[in-house]
């Protein structure tokens, strides 16, 4: 009883799938659940650092990247509303937003590649035992980004998954900022409809 | 490579991923990317930080710029309000001024006959108020540290139990205390921060006190005056209703306090 125990990351996914079991869980929290919290966690904690480390590549990094927005998720679960969209999305987006703060703060001793693309996706995705339904899901978005042209994809892997700002990747380019970002607004909403999301 | 100026319009101040635009979009593309396993060490420190960490109320004032809260650092302990989290506490009387026999309350130089152990725990309860104002900043530095942390592990379990207590305190020497506690697991562990570096022939020593009975519950040092916290856990078994103290020791220990506590806080039977 004294062990933590991590949930093994198959049973959570089908739960992140379901799309409110976040939401649900997350409004627990806001009124000071924190065995809530510890689902929220198992839900949420392998994604999360999936897509830190994903950008950041440093795994202790990562870690304390998680932490901190994790902890933030606690502090202010009163303020999310769940009006204004899905609690996964909520906490992803927090995450995405301070791995890129953290790489940006620390340009110098950077280590980050431009060759971000889906190549490099695939290669993460080998080196892990993959469930079926993350396998799934990857091959959906894999499929919708084949179906941008090379440029938008382009411009969304290094703003994205790569995490560079407009004005880096228009420099990477050799593009102008504005061009940037038209292939980059381009290219999400095709995916939007090549993945059929809601928006 | 062309200079990445080019700044027109003032769309161009925001250098940043359009994610409140496309939010569907990118939560797909995240959750595309392989998950990856924390270490264990992370849920504990994070629920660790969770048992001793207030919520923000929901949003007050619907500025624009709060709009989503991930900005930068939380402001958290500033407007730390007492939540729905933490064991409810009743601050009954004014703080003690421990450091001296002071008294307590008028009736106290009847009391200061008694030890303070013996003392009826009305009088101990007074250290044990002040909750929420202790919680902020008291998880910092130790938790963060990556690595295994029996302590800290211990301290996630007891936090993940149904029946938690925490009682938050001030220590008279300045720094806080925070007692978590959890009676089905029959466990407990302080979390100090502040705590002073004693001599080096003096320890802190942990007492469950039941019935006005002291049991020794372990001892410690610190090293490093004030710096960052330390998270002890109790040794012995914990029963809701005692009072877990804290006093200053010769190094060797003691079979029963020798000293006015530093800290004492009394739990819900």
């Amino acid at each position: 009883m004294l062990v933590v125990v991590t949930t093994d990351p198959e049973a959570a996914v089908d739960e992140l799938t379901a799309p409110d079991a976040a939401n649900a869980l997350l409004q627990r929290v806001a009124a000071g659940d924190q065995r809530a919290f510890s689902d929220l966690y198992d839900l949420i904690a392998p994604r999360m650092l999936g897509l830190v480390r994903h950008v950041l590549k440093d795994h202790a990094q990562s870690e304390e990247v998680v932490q901190e927005v994790l902890l933030e998720v606690w502090q202010t679960a009163a303020r999310f509303d769940p009006n204004k969209g899905r609690a996964v999305t909520w906490m992803l987006t927090m995450a995405h937003r301070r791995a890129i703060d953290r790489v940006r703060s620390a340009q110098s001793s950077r280590d980050r590649d431009t060759r971000v693309g889906i190549r490099d996706l695939d290669r993460e995705f080998d080196s892990v035992a993959e469930n079926v339904e993350i396998r799934v899901e990857h091959e959906r978005v894999e499929k919708a980004l084949s179906r941008l042209t090379d440029l938008q994809r382009q411009a969304v892997e290094l703003a994205y998954y790569g995490g560079y700002s407009h004005s880096e990747v228009a420099e990477m380019l050799s593009v102008p900022i504005g061009t940037v970002k038209t292939r980059l607004r381009d290219g999400m909403i095709r995916l939007r409809e090549e993945m059929g999301v809601a928006s | 490579m062309s200079r990445s100026e080019s700044r027109p319009g003032a769309d161009d101040t925001r250098d940043d991923f359009p994610y409140d635009e496309f939010a569907d979009v990118t939560t797909e593309l995240a959750l595309a990317l392989p998950p990856v396993q924390p270490s264990a060490e992370l849920k504990a420190r994070l629920m660790a930080q969770v048992a001793l960490t207030p919520q923000l109320p929901a949003e007050t004032d619907a500025d624009e710029t709060g709009a989503d809260a991930t900005g930068t650092d939380a402001p958290a302990a500033e407007e730390a309000a007492p939540t729905a989290g933490l064991a409810p506490v009743t601050p009954l009387a004014p703080l003690p001024t421990p450091a001296t026999d002071a008294p307590l309350a008028s009736p106290a130089a009847e009391r200061a006959r008694l030890r303070w152990f013996q003392r009826p725990v009305v009088t101990l309860t007074a250290a044990a108020a002040a909750v929420a104002l202790f919680f902020g900043g008291v998880v910092t530095a130790n938790l963060l540290q990556p690595g295994p942390d029996d302590a800290a592990q211990q301290l996630a379990a007891i936090v993940a139990a149904p029946d938690v207590q925490t009682v938050a305190a001030p220590v008279a020497d300045g720094g806080s205390a925070t007692l978590v506690s959890s009676e089905s697991l029959g466990l407990s562990a302080m979390v100090f921060e502040g705590l002073p570096e004693l001599d080096a022939d003096e320890a802190y020593a942990l007492w469950y006190i039941t019935d006005g009975t002291p049991t020794p519950a372990g001892l410690f040092t610190v090293s490093g005056d004030g710096e960052g916290e330390v998270v002890q856990v109790l040794d012995g078994a914990f029963e809701a209703g005692t009072i877990v103290g804290v006093t200053v020791e010769p190094a060797s220990g003691s079979p029963a306090p020798t000293t006015e506590p530093i800290v004492a806080i009394p739990t819900q039977a």
